[in-house]
């Protein structure tokens, strides 16, 4: 691996999204617009309650936004493989002086750092404008969720982006994801009171995986184990993605 | 005779359309020696996008082997990769960028940035005719413009070989005259150029070294001299007359011209034949209307290409 072509493809990304800083904008603080809209609205308008014991609304969700905002993040960047491919320099590139997993590592760093930077910053407005108790001790296990979460989930998009050559297919695909991993997920409610078929779906979800480790990181709920083994998981998840997302790049026939 | 810069060996590549193989590329073997301009030809769907395609390491061959500058381009395609710009077909930019930024983005993949880059871009840029347009995003140029800044890339780095894939396609005539210098100025450096064109006059014009190839098979090689003598007999006669012989087609026919074509009083015709044959046939015709002007040429690299191709189509 070469630091010359990682910082190449991230130095590439990172001029492409700094021509619009409006996007930027909107890609760091729209978790927070959700977690106001949706914590706010459910929490004080129809009083829902996390179901768990000292956890309102608002603290149980946001482990849900940060988990939405990374799996966003990894759509929005696989898509823009259709952008170089429709400019004619996905091609080119894959000519330049760097590996495979370089260009796909390349490409979400630069989403990485903003992934992380939203996180921060969601946490942090939680904490200040919605009261959400924050354990800054584990910030850490944040910051890894956030980055190997936005990684895992982009490589697994890439995978798609890359095999599908039709825009249109792609993004009906991105949506049939939306619904099926955010909806079948300990995003929006706790899985316990759901009915056993949802339940398990859930549970072999890795967006479920990812924010359950996300819960604990910034409001402290769940058991140590089961974290990680979700935690493996997702790493394992992760890792295949990235091996058949690099299959996928190699393939280009 | 120094290494060659690439050498492809048998080089075969099969696609498999709805169950049926397609051979692309069919055995092929030659090789490119460094400092030359190699011009890759062929008619349409002849496997030359195909070859370059595997020799820049975008697409694995079926069988066979590839060498570039040493490197095997499956096993070493990193290796090869460090060594050689890529313009492909379609036209290839950073819509979002400006131009500048195009040209440093390229230079930065091959470990190249700072000020002495920037100079280059500035430099390059103005080559190119694109200085005006530097800090414009290329989505907002014409496609002309988008396809300079694309081949403008290839001179911001110093690799051993670059591939040009129809570079000069979108480029006005003064511009292509121009990189056509560039290319010729890059050769002579040492640099090995390998292009593919469907415009044959700047094959003739550029090339040192010519590949016809048709079905993915080789059907010719050699410097331009080389190919036309293989189609050594074939000689281009231009006459212009006072007036056109009424016995034109009579007198034609009778020396087996393949082709004759007029316009005004300019007869041109297409002879297959000894020399002296072409002679007498001028003289038969000059005993018919007054000769104003003569002038008999060899083959063109056109004529070579169309009649080594179509003598390939033949069916076997």
């Amino acid at each position: 691996m070469t630091t010359r072509a990682l910082d190449a493809v991230l130095v590439r990304e990172a001029k492409i999204r700094a021509t619009n800083s409006l996007f930027i904008f909107w890609d760091l603080l729209y978790p927070l617009g959700y977690l106001l809209v949706f914590g706010i609205g459910v929490n004080a308008s129809l009083g829902f309650t996390s179901g768990l014991p000292g956890v309102d609304y608002n603290a149980f969700f946001l482990a849900g936004v940060l988990g939405m905002a990374s799996f966003g993040i990894a759509s929005n960047t696989s898509w823009s493989f259709f952008l170089d491919r429709d400019n004619g320099i996905f091609y080119e590139m894959l000519t330049y002086p760097m590996r495979r997993s370089e260009y796909l590592l390349g490409k979400v760093l630069f989403n990485e750092l903003v992934g992380l930077v939203q996180a921060l910053l969601t946490i942090a407005l939680a904490a200040a404008l919605l009261h959400v108790p924050v354990r800054v001790d584990r910030l850490p296990l944040l910051a890894a969720a956030t980055l190997v979460g936005t990684a895992g989930w982009f490589f697994f998009y890439a995978i798609f982006a890359l095999r599908i050559r039709r825009n249109d297919a792609f993004n009906t695909v991105t949506s049939v994801f939306y619904f099926v991993f955010l909806f079948a997920s300990s995003m929006f409610y706790p899985l316990d009171p759901l009915p056993r078929a949802f339940r398990l779906a859930a549970l072999a979800n890795p967006i479920t995986w990812q924010i359950d480790v996300l819960r604990y990181a910034t409001i402290g709920v769940g058991d140590t184990l089961r974290i990680t083994i979700e935690s493996a998981a997702f790493l394992v998840f992760t890792a295949a993605s990235f091996a058949v997302a690099i299959h996928a790049l190699q393939d280009t026939d | 005779m120094s290494t060659p810069a690439i050498v492809v060996q048998n080089l075969v590549k099969t696609f498999d359309v709805r169950g049926r193989p397609i051979h692309a590329v069919d055995d092929l073997t030659f090789s490119v020696q460094q400092g030359s301009i190699f011009g890759l030809l062929g008619p349409n769907g002849a496997g030359k996008t195909t070859t370059l395609r595997i020799m820049t390491t975008l697409t694995r061959p079926s069988g066979g082997r590839v060498e570039v500058l040493g490197y095997d381009v499956v096993k070493a395609p990193l290796e090869v990769r460090r060594r050689i710009g890529v313009v492909i077909q379609e036209q290839a930019a950073d819509l979002l960028l400006n131009v500048r930024d195009n040209l440093l983005t390229f230079a930065r993949f091959h470990g190249a940035a700072g000020a002495a880059v920037r100079a280059r871009a500035d430099r390059v840029m103005a080559q190119f005719g694109i200085d005006d347009v530097a800090d414009r995003k290329v989505q907002d140029l014409s496609g002309g413009v988008r396809r300079r800044v694309q081949v403008a890339k290839m001179f911001m780095v110093d690799v051993p070989i670059v591939f040009l894939d129809e570079f000069s396609s979108g480029m006005d005539a003064i511009l292509k005259r121009s990189v056509m210098g560039l290319l010729r100025a890059q050769a002579a450096g040492g640099r090995t150029i390998v292009l593919t064109t469907q415009i044959l006059t700047e094959a003739e014009e550029l090339c040192d070294d010519i590949l016809i190839i048709n079905h993915g098979r080789r059907v010719a090689h050699g410097s331009l001299a080389e190919l036309k003598q293989l189609v050594g007999r074939l000689h281009e006669v231009t006459i212009v007359f006072d007036r056109v012989p009424d016995a034109l087609q009579s007198i034609a026919a009778g020396y087996g011209a393949d082709r004759v074509t007029v316009l005004h009083n300019t007869v041109q015709l297409q002879l297959s034949d000894e020399e002296s044959r072409v002679l007498d046939l001028v003289a038969a015709l000059g005993r018919h209307a007054r000769v104003q002007h003569v002038e008999i040429a060899g083959a063109s690299l056109e004529d070579v290409f169309v009649q080594l191709t179509q003598k390939a189509e033949a069916p076997r």
